[in-house]
């Protein structure tokens, strides 16, 4: 399998900190990535750079055969979606319309009307928020929003699926505000994406979900990428105890043989 | 109005109906009809002094409407329509008192505004505004001429020639120049002075005085170092209505307890557009203003 | 899976209402437009009866100079095609730039506070133009009439862009600007040119005084065609744009990265809005002096009533702009009559109370 993204020797400054240190990263079409680590790892700061959104100071990104950055806002974003942590959105939007948003990018390729509210009506219901359609989106819940947002990066993807493009998604702590059910329900449409050909590339900070769900974890610490791989390869005891600070015991409980961690008590000086 | 608006209205529904030899009729009836100007003259009158001549010369009547700054003789305020700031006139408006001359003091506009009514046939004339005896000479006649009455202006020149010359008459016989203080209002207890190139400037000058604030331009509030350091021997409170409230016994605090005045007890107080509207009753206001200045030169003459 | 074929269809005909509502909202805000036109042209100081107004433009139309027709068609028609015409004509500019450019910068800056002048243009205009006031005849030495119709006006749009293009220059930093930083930067610029203003009006004369007054609270009392032909190519402009800024600015409303990630050339639709909307503005502001309310309030009626997506709010702005201006000069040119009355303290008037009450009665969940 060819990477679809892939980055070399990442590395961000800015005012004299180096918040990314030379991160190597590639995601694969139809695999599920998540980043973890502490706060201030500088992960999302990867992700920016993933996205195009933030140059790096040094290295590159690239993106099929083409450098990320001389890839045009318009064609990016037919390839690639992103949903942030917390999204505002300034003035009474309904769910409806934050989500048809997603297909207003100037220079698209005009849809039928009805056509394009099929997407939205899709991607919703991907992310269970049909029935909040004509919510102000202002007056959601954190979580409810995040879940509009994710809808919000489907439909963007599934409006662009006709160019026949792979595409990659990118999500940072989707899971954040959610309650269970909606996690899980989540994590599982992101699953499905993947199964369909995405690449997904996720900051998350459930270890456990991580491990029972993804395919490959980039363990960061200090800007820098100290482990990858599966899973089960790389998620043990020192590894955790070293990016987290945190004592772990890890067991290997019957189904599937999925390792899931338990912290339960911060690891001494 | 109602009427000439009707009588129009009808000319167009002819010519609506009868189609273009109807109009050619029309243009031939309209080059026969008499020129406007010698029909009765219909004024808009666009600053207080020019009101103030054309009501002297008796020719209210021809007044059909005035400017906010027309504030005497005061009925013309009362009964005539009023067309806005002398800065801030309206074309429409100004059209809609079927004028057929426009006398304003120069200065009124906007300039787009004139341009409109100049570019609808209205006869605008601006008169200089110069707050000296010439200026106020010059309006009078020239008002005159253009209502074609020379003789009631004529007759009126003449007199506020006169009173100027027995003004200036009057003035070499002062001794010592007062400092006078011309103060339009207070705010917040500081005083508002007249400087120089002001209407009080010349008047001060008129009636025999010195500008005590003449070391500054124009209008402004004086701080109470400024006050004594200009030294007034008189006050001359200009009032802008008959309500006008001076601080309570001006003298007994301040700034102003340290005046010369204060040790005379010189406040005198003169309506503002009486004092400084620069019109047919300024000499008069400069000669009662010399006469409370300098009580002893009042006898020589009214 | 049926419940969820029910909620989709309980969507479908949500969005078609909503639908409905835009296109009804649109076909009333039309009829608003054009029905203030109509009550604009027959209203005024010189009354011109609505029946009148046909043979007027008939005999303008026959006659190659209706000068020679009829006196009373004569002065009519001059009043109607000279001063009325222009006059609304400006207002429907005017109204639709303010209304507009009003609604982008709200979006722009994320601030439902924003109104057409945040981003400098006013203050610059007003400085410029108290400027020359007070001083310009030291300056230049034209004459006063010059100064009003031509130097003045040309000071104010030349402070405005200029003003603009100084924060703009402030907040961008390697081609990315910042709107926060201009937003701020904006706030201490006003707060220097009203020092410069009052420094202006410490030294200004009495009628100076008047005419900065006068200024501030706008009139369209000046309009002629000269100025509706230079006006309306800048408006043009702007209102051109709408569909292309329209799309940025939804996209906008979550943020600029959001905006970039959604394909949104989000430098390019800051530029591009910022460099209309100072033209614009520019151009109103030097034909009529600052003109408040209007494009604060407009787009947040707008938004009470259509709710918030730029398609349709731009072109509504636009519309309902047009018409609160027309109707705002109408009433000023005739309250006061044969005076005008400023036109600030009208659109100030109409807008204020009217957006209070929709403020009072609105759906609590609705948060500007």
């Amino acid at each position: 399998m060819t990477a679809l993204v892939s980055a070399r020797s990442l590395s961000y400054a800015i005012g004299g900190k180096t918040l990314v240190d030379d991160v190597s990263l590639d995601l694969e079409a139809g695999l599920l990535t998540a980043i973890l680590g502490p706060n201030g790892a500088g992960k999302t700061t990867l992700l920016r750079m993933l996205t195009g959104e933030l140059k790096p100071t040094i290295g590159s990104v690239r993106m099929g055969d083409e450098t990320l950055h001389t890839i045009p806002a318009w064609r990016l974003a037919t390839r690639r979606a992103v949903m942030t942590q917390a999204t505002s959105v300034t003035f009474p939007f309904t769910c409806y319309e934050v989500v048809r948003i997603a297909m207003q990018s100037p220079r698209r390729k005009a849809a039928s009307a009805s056509a394009m509210d099929d997407t939205v009506v899709e991607a919703m219901a991907v992310a269970d928020v049909l029935h909040l359609a004509d919510r102000f989106y202002h007056t959601l819940s954190g979580g409810e929003q995040q879940r509009v947002q994710f809808a919000r990066a489907v439909c963007q993807l599934k409006s662009s699926a006709q160019f026949g493009m792979p595409q990659v998604l990118y999500l940072d702590e989707p899971t954040s505000n959610l309650d269970l059910r909606h996690q899980l329900m989540l994590i599982a449409a992101a699953r499905t994406l993947a199964t369909a050909g995405l690449a997904v590339c996720a900051i998350l900070h459930d270890v456990n979900l991580a491990c029972s769900h993804v395919d490959r974890i980039v363990m960061m610490k200090s800007g820098r990428a100290v482990a990858s791989g599966r899973p089960a390869a790389i998620v043990d005891r020192s590894t955790v105890r070293n990016v987290f600070d945190v004592d772990i015991l890890v067991c290997e409980p019957p189904p599937a043989g999925t390792p899931y961690v338990l912290p339960f008590t911060q690891r001494p000086g | 109005m109602l009427q000439a608006v009707g009588q129009t209205s009808a000319k167009g529904r002819g010519i609506r109906r009868a189609g273009k030899l109807m109009l050619a009729l029309a243009l031939l009836s309209a080059a026969g009809a008499p020129s406007i100007a010698a029909e009765r003259l219909q004024i808009v009158s666009v600053g207080g002094s020019i009101t103030e001549i054309i009501y002297a010369l008796g020719a209210q009547e021809r007044i059909v409407a005035v400017d906010t700054t027309s504030l005497y003789p005061p009925e013309a305020l009362r009964t005539k329509p009023n067309v806005g700031y002398l800065r801030a006139l309206s074309a429409e408006g100004v059209l809609s008192q079927n004028p057929t001359l426009m006398i304003a003091a120069e200065g009124a506009g906007p300039a787009d505004t004139l341009g409109l009514l100049k570019s609808a046939g209205l006869r605008v004339v601006l008169l200089d505004e110069q707050p000296s005896t010439k200026s106020v000479i010059d309006k009078i006649d020239e008002i005159g001429r253009l209502l074609d009455l020379k003789e009631p202006a004529q007759a009126l020149s003449t007199k506020v020639r006169k009173e100027f010359e027995d003004l200036d008459a009057r003035r070499k016989t002062i001794a010592k120049p007062l400092r006078v203080m011309v103060i339009l209002g207070f705010q917040s207890g500081r005083a508002m002075a007249a400087g120089r190139k002001t209407a009080a400037d010349a008047m001060i000058a008129l009636a025999g005085g010195i500008n005590a604030a003449g070391a500054m331009d124009n209008y402004k509030q004086l701080s109470d170092e400024a006050v004594i350091d200009a030294a007034p021997d008189a006050l001359v409170m200009a009032q802008r209505g008959d309500d006008d409230v001076l601080p309570a016994n001006i003298f007994d605090h301040g700034a102003f307890k340290a005046t010369p005045a204060a040790a005379t007890h010189t406040l005198i107080q003169m309506n503002a557009n009486y004092l400084l509207g620069f019109g047919p009753r300024t000499a008069q206001a400069a000669h009662e203003l010399m006469s409370r200045l300098y009580p002893t030169t009042a006898a020589a003459k009214p | 899976m049926s419940a969820e074929a029910a909620t989709a269809a309980q969507v479908r005909s949500f969005v078609a209402g909503r639908k409905r509502r835009t296109h009804l909202g649109f076909l009333i805000l039309a009829l608003v437009v054009i029905l203030s036109v109509v009550v604009a042209l027959t209203s005024g100081p010189i009354a011109i009866p609505p029946q009148r107004l046909w043979a007027l433009a008939r005999s303008t139309f026959d006659g190659q100079s209706s000068g020679q027709s009829s006196p009373g068609l004569a002065r009519d028609a001059l009043v109607l095609f000279n001063i009325r015409l222009p006059r609304i004509v400006l207002a429907l500019l005017l109204g639709a730039a303010l209304g507009v450019s009003g609604a982008l910068m709200q979006g722009l800056f994320r601030n439902p506070l924003a109104d057409p002048g945040i981003a400098g243009i006013s203050s610059g205009a007003a400085l410029a133009a108290a400027l020359m006031i007070v001083l310009g005849h030291h300056i230049t030495g034209v004459d006063a009439a010059l100064m009003q119709t031509v130097v003045m006006p040309l000071a104010a749009f030349l402070g405005g862009l200029i003003a603009t293009m100084f924060l703009y220059g402030i907040a961008t930093r390697e081609g990315q600007t910042s709107v926060a930083t201009m937003l701020l930067a904006g706030i201490a610029l006003a707060a220097l040119a009203m020092a410069c203003i009052g420094l202006l009006i410490f030294i200004s004369d009495d009628r100076q005084l008047r005419d900065i007054t006068f200024w501030t609270l706008g009139s369209l009392g000046g309009a002629n065609w000269q100025k509706v032909s230079v006006v309306a190519p800048m408006v043009t402009l702007l209102l051109g744009a709408m569909p292309f800024l329209a799309r940025g600015m939804n996209a906008l409303s979550m943020g600029g990265a959001a905006a970039f990630h959604l394909g949104v050339p989000v430098q390019i639709i800051k530029t591009v809005c910022i460099v209309l909307v100072a033209l614009a503005v520019g151009v109103s502001v030097a034909a009529a002096g600052t003109i408040g309310f209007v494009g604060i309030v407009v787009p947040h009626l707008l938004r009470l009533a259509i709710g918030a997506d730029y398609r349709a709010l731009l072109p509504m702005s636009a519309m309902a702009g047009a018409a609160l201006l027309v109707i705002a000069d109408a009433i000023a040119r005739t309250i006061v009559a044969p005076a005008d009355l400023p036109i600030g303290i009208l659109t100030a008037l109409i807008g204020g109370p009217f957006f209070l009450w929709l403020l009072l009665r609105r759906n609590r969940n609705i948060d500007l």
